[in-house]
């Protein structure tokens, strides 16, 4: 299905945050699931999209997670672990049981179920990944992630010890939340790993030989494409970080999912090589400047649009014209952002000559 | 040749223990807190920003050096603080209100201080009320103020106002950073300047100052 929507020339932004925003009160439909289910559809009938993609909220994992031992919903965001948990909160952490879900998760599975009953529209849910939900779990996981890249064991250093912890409590609580939501009819996961990049796992590590984006990203991910698979439901890969190529390819080849969407640094047409020919590339034009007509004006939208699909066309490699992450809508400058965002979806495909 | 070759070598190679074994040593035998600082620490914090520039260190890099020196620096602050030293520029630093996020913010906090500023870390999700407090009682050189959403942005707009509306602005540079900040929405706000990153942050103050002095 994928790959006929990219030959059909399919283009649509992850835009349903800019739609919650025409909500006199975004807010509560943010929390509540057929309003929010709504939203969704009129993103997907907006730019003509059979795949109804939901808000890339990536705070409710932790916050469901962090209810277990007893953190609000209103502290959760802000709260970080700063040494090794004991056994017994591991454990709770951890529970495959499904726990209490914050407004935002039940939300966002009302409306999954909501989009699941219109015949139209493909359900897809969304997660943060497990690394990237590691990172929002510690103070400071960059330098734990360095210290074990070196080789430091969870034995020999407590920051060590409370990365490798909060990997297993991150991966019980995406692999809880994954279930809920095709319980709730999701046919396709959206996993979000933003945090999966060269900042936070270094090049000059991973190039010495360090197994740290082998043991943080791939082998959690690689459990949860399992599961998705076991529910024959589909992986939508996403991670609008900064990339190096080997990233780039394990995602592709090892992950294999239907759709990689990639953010704004990445050239998707020279990405096309190190991705097999199945998987369709998204995006991925860099939305997140689109706030500035300084630093992004809408002729430079254009023909960066234009420049993106003329070289897909050319390399011949599947794919969905869209953003590089979702868009969202930003105060005094949302008329901005949407006449930029209708600008790209209205540059179509041009034909390459034989 | 740093003057504490061992130190020199425990900050570009991101090893706190070592920096903190070296820099116990030094003091021991007697060298002066400012020396150390000036002639084996900040070399080896430059070095560490020359090896970023050429994409031979990356972040995890400049946090693990960052924490080294951030090790030895606080073994030497009670002893500079003893004899009256004080570092030469202050920076304040915040993520703008309604931001969380504070790695990058913090991985800036790390590099200045390296390069032997003072830096006051308000944290996150600082409110334009508390930067211009900050500058009032703590009477910074510089503000950096981080965000990383666009949504959160126009905080920092906000904050330049409050400094504005407070008579406060001409007396602090003011620089941003983050993800979805760009110099055209620097100049903007009027911004004093922007760094895409850490290392160029830490130029940037110098250079801002070096320009007030001439």
């Amino acid at each position: 299905m994928f790959l006929r929507l990219a030959a059909d020339g399919l283009s649509m932004p992850v835009g349903a945050d800019l739609v919650l925003h025409e909500e006199p009160d975004p807010e509560s439909v943010r929390n509540s699931g057929p309003a929010l289910g709504r939203v969704i559809e009129r993103t997907a009938r907006r730019w003509n999209t059979p795949l109804a993609i939901p808000l890339m909220d990536l705070r409710l994992e932790k916050a469901d997670l962090l209810a277990r031992i007893g953190v609000s919903v209103q502290d959760a965001d802000a709260f970080h672990f700063t040494a090794p948990l004991d056994a017994a909160t591991l454990a709770t952490l951890c529970d495959g049981k499904a726990g209490s879900s914050c407004p935002g998760s039940t939300a966002r599975d009302e409306a999954l179920q909501y989009i699941a009953s219109i015949p139209d529209l493909f359900p897809v849910g969304m997660a943060i990944g497990p690394f990237s939900l590691v990172t929002r779990l510690m103070a400071d996981p960059i330098a734990a992630a360095a210290m074990a890249g070196r080789g430091q064991a969870p034995e020999d250093s407590d920051e060590v010890r409370l990365l490798f912890q909060c990997l297993q409590a991150a991966e019980a609580a995406i692999h809880r939340s994954v279930r809920s939501q095709i319980a709730h009819g999701a046919r396709a996961i959206m996993i979000c790993e933003p945090a999966a990049n060269t900042s936070f796992l270094s090049p000059r590590q991973l190039k010495a030989g360090s197994s740290i984006f082998e043991r943080l990203v791939m082998e959690p991910n690689l459990r949860l494409k399992a599961v998705l698979d076991s529910s024959a439901c589909d992986l939508i890969f996403h991670d609008c970080g900064e990339l190096i190529d080997p990233m780039v390819e394990a995602f592709a080849h090892r992950l294999h999912p239907v759709i990689l969407s990639l953010g704004g640094s990445r050239k998707l047409w020279e990405d096309a090589r190190l991705v097999p020919g199945d998987v369709v590339l998204y995006g991925n034009l860099p939305t997140k400047s689109f706030y500035s007509d300084g630093a992004m004006p809408i002729e430079e939208v254009i023909r960066r649009t234009r420049e993106l699909l003329t070289n897909m066309k050319a390399c011949g490699h599947p794919h969905i014209l869209g953003s590089e992450c979702d868009v969202l809508s930003v105060p005094d400058a949302r008329e901005t952002i949407l006449k930029k965002v209708d600008a790209m979806m209205s540059v179509t495909a041009p034909s390459i000559p034989h | 040749m740093a003057l504490n070759q061992e130190l020199y070598d425990a900050i570009l190679n991101g090893d706190a223990q070592k920096a903190r074994a070296a820099t116990e040593a030094a003091i021991a035998a007697g060298v002066l807190p400012m020396a150390l600082i000036q002639e084996s620490m900040v070399p080896a914090m430059d070095e560490v920003g020359r090896l970023f520039e050429s994409e031979e260190y990356f972040v995890p890099e400049l946090l693990l050096a960052g924490r080294a020196m951030k090790v030895a620096l606080e073994l030497l602050k009670p002893l500079l603080a003893a004899s009256g030293t004080k570092m030469a520029v202050r920076v304040v630093i915040g993520t703008v209100k309604g931001d969380l996020h504070d790695i990058g913010k913090n991985i800036v906090a790390s590099m200045l201080e390296g390069s032997g500023f003072e830096v006051i870390d308000l944290g996150t999700d600082v409110s334009p009320e508390n930067f211009v407090t900050a500058v009032v009682e703590r009477k910074p050189h510089v503000i950096c103020m981080s965000a990383l959403l666009t949504v959160t942005m126009p905080a920092m707009k906000l904050t330049i106002d409050a400094l504005q509306t407070a008579g406060l602005r001409t007396q602090v540079k003011v620089l941003i950073g983050g993800a979805p900040v760009t110099h055209q929405y620097a100049k903007e706000i009027g911004a004093d300047g922007y760094s895409e990153n850490a290392n160029g942050a830490v130029g940037l103050v110098k250079n801002l100052l070096a320009a007030e002095v001439a």
